[in-house]
């Protein structure tokens, strides 16, 4: 499977604009016969939205939304947008789109409050990690924050997925002798996931700048049981591409088999005592 | 302090610079050189961004003014082959302080500092140029700045750099040496240096707001690890008296939706 991940800085607010970019790399997609195009989380709308978020109309969403669904009859799409299930109701949602419909849609479970993150002061969280198929393959979808929660991985790699797509808008942040320390977060936890998850883990980050923030990029996709292959640039746009050799995962299980010997009952069993006591 | 990376520290502040103009629908920029360190790097860096021809300096001394801020800002601007300007802003300042006369320094040093935003922004007009501010975290924490004067600005580069983190940088970038070794001074009147008016050292200063405000390091924390609990109250005091020069006015709530309360947008809204 040909993947490419579009690292690039969306416009913030403008959801036509970002739709002609989409719109762009994914024929181009089309017609260098890539079989999935990912983009990054809020890849439609930008990252900082406050009250902008009240002012893209359902409508607009719907139009994009219709958009992507055509795009998708020649080509399978991860794109993200602010996603109105019911009035006032707003998810920051991750859209799997293959066959001209959706197929599934991610809403993001843990929302950063904190410093200069307000996430749920405009979004509801969502409540689910669900895996769904790609052809042959098996999915699931993390954004951003969820990443950094293991335990998230761990669901999905319970559902027996292949590839984990996480999207993400990592601000860089905290700089030291050896550069931004952010950047760190997502490489170790990628390397865990696809090693000891045996996972395909597709990282895509924007770059750009919002109000100062700058995002830092360095996309990047670790293979099961090798960790990380490809490795983006750091802050600037690109496009890479990558491809999905679906013989490792089962080459990293037989080396190592974290899925069979893994006890989920146990892990139930010792979650209900720490909880319910 | 923690060392930063240079090369990093100095591409992203470029990137930013040159997304700050280009978003805004502007391909120039222009700054006030002092002849100090700070204008300097911030010079140097938005010519990294944006080119020489589309970086403009506007060296802007006042009567008391050391001779070495006009020959030291004209040093960087030749260094960087950067088209600048003298304007003497004497004859803007004396002739209301013959009407309302003062020994008052900060008057005077305040007066300067706004007529020389009032400069920039004409020539900001003039140049169709966006003004790069050069504030560094250090007086911007502590205040260490003239309210609608220097400290006016449509983006601020350095503003996340500790002084001391400034003179790194410009080393690395190989500021010319007579523009770092100088005693760093806002020049607002003559002999005036930083570190006698803040009555402290960059480096004192600097390792007290960086343990304070980026390692959230208690005061506890802080005393054990040597430092004077005195110092500590004092740099808080500046911090929070000064804490009106970093935020918007406030606005008292009458309707539903006031501005900066529940009328939030970003700056960078559909850019």
């Amino acid at each position: 499977m040909k993947v490419r991940i579009i690292q690039f800085s969306p416009v913030l607010g403008d959801i036509e604009a970002n739709f002609e970019y989409h719109n762009l790399k994914i024929k181009e997609a089309v017609n260098h016969e890539i079989d999935l195009i990912v983009f990054p989380e809020l890849s439609l709308s930008g990252y900082q939205l406050k009250d902008i978020i009240y002012d893209i109309s359902k409508e607009r969403i719907d139009r994009v939304l219709v958009g992507l669904m055509e795009l998708s009859k020649n080509i399978d799409i991860v794109a993200g947008l602010p996603f109105e299930s019911s009035p006032g109701i707003i998810y920051n949602s991750a859209i799997f789109f293959s066959g001209g419909e959706i197929i599934h849609n991610h809403k993001k479970v843990q929302l950063p409050n904190f410093g200069m993150f307000e996430e749920e002061m405009i979004f509801k969280a969502g409540e689910n990690f669900r895996s769904f198929r790609i052809g042959n393959l098996n999915a699931g979808i993390l954004i951003c924050r969820e990443i950094l929660f293991p335990v998230n991985a761990y669901l999905y790699f319970l559902q027996n997925t292949d590839i984990i797509i996480a999207v993400s808008n990592s601000p860089h942040r905290g700089m030291a002798e050896d550069g931004f320390t952010s950047h760190k977060l997502w490489e170790r936890l990628g390397e865990v996931y696809s090693i000891n998850y045996h996972q395909n883990f597709i990282f895509c980050n924007r770059t750009g700048f919002e109000d100062g923030i700058g995002f830092g990029g360095g996309s990047f996709f670790a293979a099961p049981g090798k960790g990380i292959v490809n490795m983006g640039k750091y802050y600037d746009e690109q496009v890479i591409d990558i491809t999905i050799n679906e013989d490792d995962k089962r080459r990293s299980m037989i080396s190592s088999n974290y899925l069979r010997d893994e006890k989920p009952d146990i892990i139930l069993k010792e979650l209900n005592r720490i909880i319910h006591g | 302090m923690a060392e930063i990376n240079f090369k990093i520290t100095t591409d992203i502040i470029v990137k930013f610079i040159s997304d700050s103009v280009r978003k805004n629908g502007f391909n120039n920029g222009i700054l006030g050189v002092s002849g100090g360190i700070d204008s300097a790097l911030v010079l140097d860096l938005t010519v990294k961004a944006l080119g020489k021809d589309n970086t403009f300096a506007l060296l802007m001394p006042y009567r008391t003014s050391s001779d070495d801020s006009l020959s030291d800002g004209k040093l960087i601007c030749d260094k960087l082959g950067v088209n600048y300007e003298i304007i003497d802003i004497t004859p803007s300042i004396d002739p209301y302080f013959d009407k309302y006369p003062t020994k008052n320094k900060t008057l005077i040093g305040n007066k300067c500092a706004r007529e020389r935003m009032s400069v920039l922004y004409d020539f900001s007009e003039r140049k169709k140029a966006l003004v790069v501010g050069t504030s560094n975290k250090t007086e911007i924490l502590i205040g260490y700045s003239t309210l609608f004067g220097d400290s006016a600005a449509a983006f601020l580069p350095i503003g996340d750099l500790y002084k001391t983190e400034v003179i790194e940088l410009a080393k690395y970038l190989g500021i010319p040496d007579p523009i770092i070794r100088k005693k760093p001074s806002a020049d607002l009147w003559m002999d005036q240096t930083d570190e006698g008016e803040i009555g402290f050292k960059y480096e004192t200063l600097d390792k007290i707001l960086n343990d304070m405000v980026d390692r959230r390091y208690t005061e506890k924390e802080m005393v054990d690890s040597g430092i004077d609990r005195e110092d500590i109250k004092k740099i808080k005091k500046m911090i929070t008296g000064t804490q009106f020069k970093r935020t918007m006015p406030p606005i008292t709530k009458i309707h539903n939706r006031t501005v900066g309360l529940d009328f939030r947008y970003p700056r960078d809204w559909n850019k």
